[in-house]
């Protein structure tokens, strides 16, 4: 075991800090959905044209083919250069991508990895369901087949950037009576696509970024279908597997500024000397680091033997609680001086406010604990 | 980078947990044999970190990680570390500093003792001894010895970091048992005509036993290879472990008893062997709140 880097390593690490030093936008991400969404699209060109953009993704497809090593490397500079939050790239970078990379058939790779990267498509996930949240094998969403076509009706809910998605990672039921697992597919749907509705929820934090999407006899060749009709159960998990395993190691490395963050804040309105804030901050200050290595070691397995670690699954949940009390924290050290919020702020309260989808969104906490119990442990399923 | 044990590294692991569950099983703690520290001193626990060894930081984690789960003698722990630091060949006592003077754990056969006073390791000679009575934890016997000692200090600033790893990895082994003792109990153990392990109440407590090994073993690792390099921030990172390896065994030894329930409350049952030793490592080479918000 060691935790030092090769001299390629270091030399990548260093040209990653040059470049992010001379090219983080002095301005913040835009606050409201149309300007964000050109924002968004405009870093994520600037990363693809700097040769930042899907550093361990195949060459075939525009990757860099590069190690997952140099790609934590990348994001643990782009976190300590306060680089722009990745936001409508999320799900096409973090796990639709990965997924087709996984899965998809050459001609579905040729045309959408080099989009993605380039920031010129936005992708969005549609899993959940009013009535298949947890329990996602509940999907009601259903695809009856007709030629070369499937036609789609039902509707998902929770689905970040609809609004502004291009193509949409869809799991729907294609089976006539199937149940539970067995007949679902995960397909591509064009978001574009007549008899398609977004309606936009908003959260408590004021944000829109979410919505509900409605299918009304949307049409969807049946070339979209990703990893063969009827094993959509299995494509999702890798999908999955993507969003809580590698999908948040940003998040993570993200983690270790902000606690030093709130040390220096804490330190310099006093609250310092208050001995539970003294201790919350240690304790978290030793958590984090802890994510930093169960990262490292995560990712050594991957190195190592292929795939994540069977511990990829606490990482998500310990990072994501860890992160609820940064941003308690966060809050705490700021008083009653919370209580001037008002939505269109983006602050700590705001993240406070969005930081609650942690443990809910990509598996709850309570379904993690259930698959830490049965798949690490050995306990009987419950479900 | 590399945080995952090389091939080698797997051998001492392996080989060390297997001779512990051969000749010296968690369920024997309360009374270990008068030979296992001669048997220990024959497979090369207590000389393996002596300067001329050569094994890293990181392998003797691993390996006190594997001790520690099956609640190897404290001894082992100063007798580790004055190996490294005085060439000390013998066993040498556990001391933790008391009104002035001090409590030794396992002080039989031994004319020595160490631990750290004032923040810094040092070690005395213990001359005329009371002899020794049982603690709280009942694998380590206790002597109180009264002041003022003689300690000659061990000024190298590494020497504490050293005691304070292998108590983190002590406490992680701890932790380790006490969550595989409440997972197996809650496989077998049947109410309601299922096992308990069935209920998200148990599960999701055992869940959190998981959660919390994981943590630490990786700090541990982290914190470890961080010595070996001797990276600037390696202090911190030592005293990282050891605060989620102490809170890892007393949170687990806890819950271990609860998801046990009746039996678990009982001495003839072991999961209070875990949560004892928990109490005893927390005040071995603790985690200063200083040390955790250094620059």
């Amino acid at each position: 075991m060691d935790i030092g880097f090769s001299l390629e390593e270091t030399r990548f690490r260093e040209a990653c800090r040059d470049w992010l030093h001379a090219h983080v936008p002095a301005e913040k991400r835009p606050l409201n959905a149309a300007d964000a969404i050109d924002f968004d699209k405009a870093w994520q060109r600037r990363l693809f044209d700097a040769g930042w953009a899907g550093i361990n993704w195949p060459t075939d497809y525009g990757g860099r083919g590069l190690s997952i090593v140099q790609q934590v490397v990348w994001l643990e500079e782009y976190a300590k250069a306060h680089a722009p939050w990745i936001g409508a790239n999320f799900v096409g970078i973090n796990h639709g991508g990965p997924t087709l990379i996984l899965n998809a058939s050459e001609a579905q790779k040729a045309y959408h990895l080099p989009r993605i990267l380039k920031g010129e498509a936005i992708w969005c996930q549609g899993f959940s369901e009013p009535g298949a949240g947890s329990d996602l094998a509940g999907i009601k969403t259903r695809g009856r087949i007709e030629g070369d076509e499937l036609i789609v009706n039902g509707s998902k809910i929770w689905t970040s950037f609809a609004h502004v998605a291009d193509w949409q990672e869809l799991v729907l039921r294609t089976e006539d009576g199937s149940r539970r697992h067995a007949g679902l597919s995960w397909v591509i749907c064009d978001m574009h696509a007549p008899g398609i509705t977004v309606r936009p929820i908003r959260k408590m934090s004021g944000q829109t970024e979410f919505a509900e999407v409605f299918y009304d006899d949307v049409r969807i060749p049946l070339a979209n279908v990703v990893g063969g009709l009827g094993n959509g159960w299995k494509v999702a998990m890798s999908t999955l597997s993507f969003e809580r395993g590698t999908g948040f190691i940003a998040d993570q490395v993200k983690q270790s500024q902000e606690i030093e963050e709130l040390i220096a804040a804490a330190r310099a309105n006093g609250m310092m000397k208050d001995d539970r804030v003294a201790d919350q901050l240690a304790q978290m200050r030793a958590e984090v680091a802890a994510v930093r290595a169960m990262t490292y070691r995560n990712i050594s397995h991957v190195v190592r033997t292929g795939q994540p670690g069977a511990e990829a699954s606490v990482i998500r949940l310990f990072t994501s609680e860890l992160g609820q009390r940064l941003e308690r924290m966060a809050v705490l050290l700021k008083g009653a001086d919370i209580l001037d919020f008002r939505y269109g702020d983006d602050d700590a309260v705001a993240d406070y406010l969005r930081g609650f989808a942690a443990t809910i969104a990509g598996g709850s906490a309570q379904i993690q604990r259930d698959i830490i119990g049965e798949r690490l442990l050995g306990l009987p399923k419950s479900r | 980078m590399d945080l995952t044990p090389n091939d080698e590294q797997t051998v001492f692991q392996t080989a060390t947990a297997d001779w512990c569950r051969d000749n010296m099983p968690l369920e024997a703690a309360r009374a270990r044999p008068a030979g296992l520290w001669q048997q220990l001193e024959a497979m090369g626990w207590t000389g393996m970190t002596a300067p001329g060894m050569d094994l890293d930081h990181a392998t003797e984690a691993l390996v006190f990680a594997e001790l520690g789960r099956f609640l190897a003698p404290v001894a082992l722990l100063s007798s580790a570390v004055a190996a490294r630091w005085t060439g000390a060949t013998v066993k040498v006592a556990l001391a933790l500093p008391a009104d002035g003077g001090a409590r030794l754990f396992d002080g039989e056969g031994a004319t020595h003792a160490l631990g750290l006073f004032g923040g810094a390791l040092g070690h005395f000679e213990i001359g005329e001894a009371p002899p020794s009575a049982p603690s709280l934890d009942q694998s380590a016997t206790l002597t109180r010895i009264a002041g003022p000692l003689t300690i000659v200090a061990i000024d190298h600033p590494h020497a504490a970091l050293h005691l304070q790893i292998l108590a983190a990895a002590y406490a992680i082994g701890a932790a380790d048992a006490a969550r595989d003792m409440a997972a197996a109990y809650a496989q077998v153990r049947e109410q309601f005509e299922r096992p308990i392990g069935w209920f998200q109440a148990i599960k999701h407590l055992c869940a959190d036993m998981a959660v919390r090994c994981a943590v630490a073993r990786s700090q541990l690792y982290y914190a470890a290879c961080a010595l070996d390099a001797g990276d600037a921030g390696a202090a911190f990172h030592v005293a990282a472990a050891k605060r989620l390896a102490d809170q890892a065994a007393l949170d687990n030894g806890r819950a271990n008893i609860q998801i046990h329930g009746g039996i678990g409350m009982t001495d003839e049952a072991y999961p209070h062997f875990c949560l004892k030793r928990a109490h005893l490592l927390q005040h071995v080479a603790p985690a200063e709140r200083t040390a955790l918000l250094a620059a």
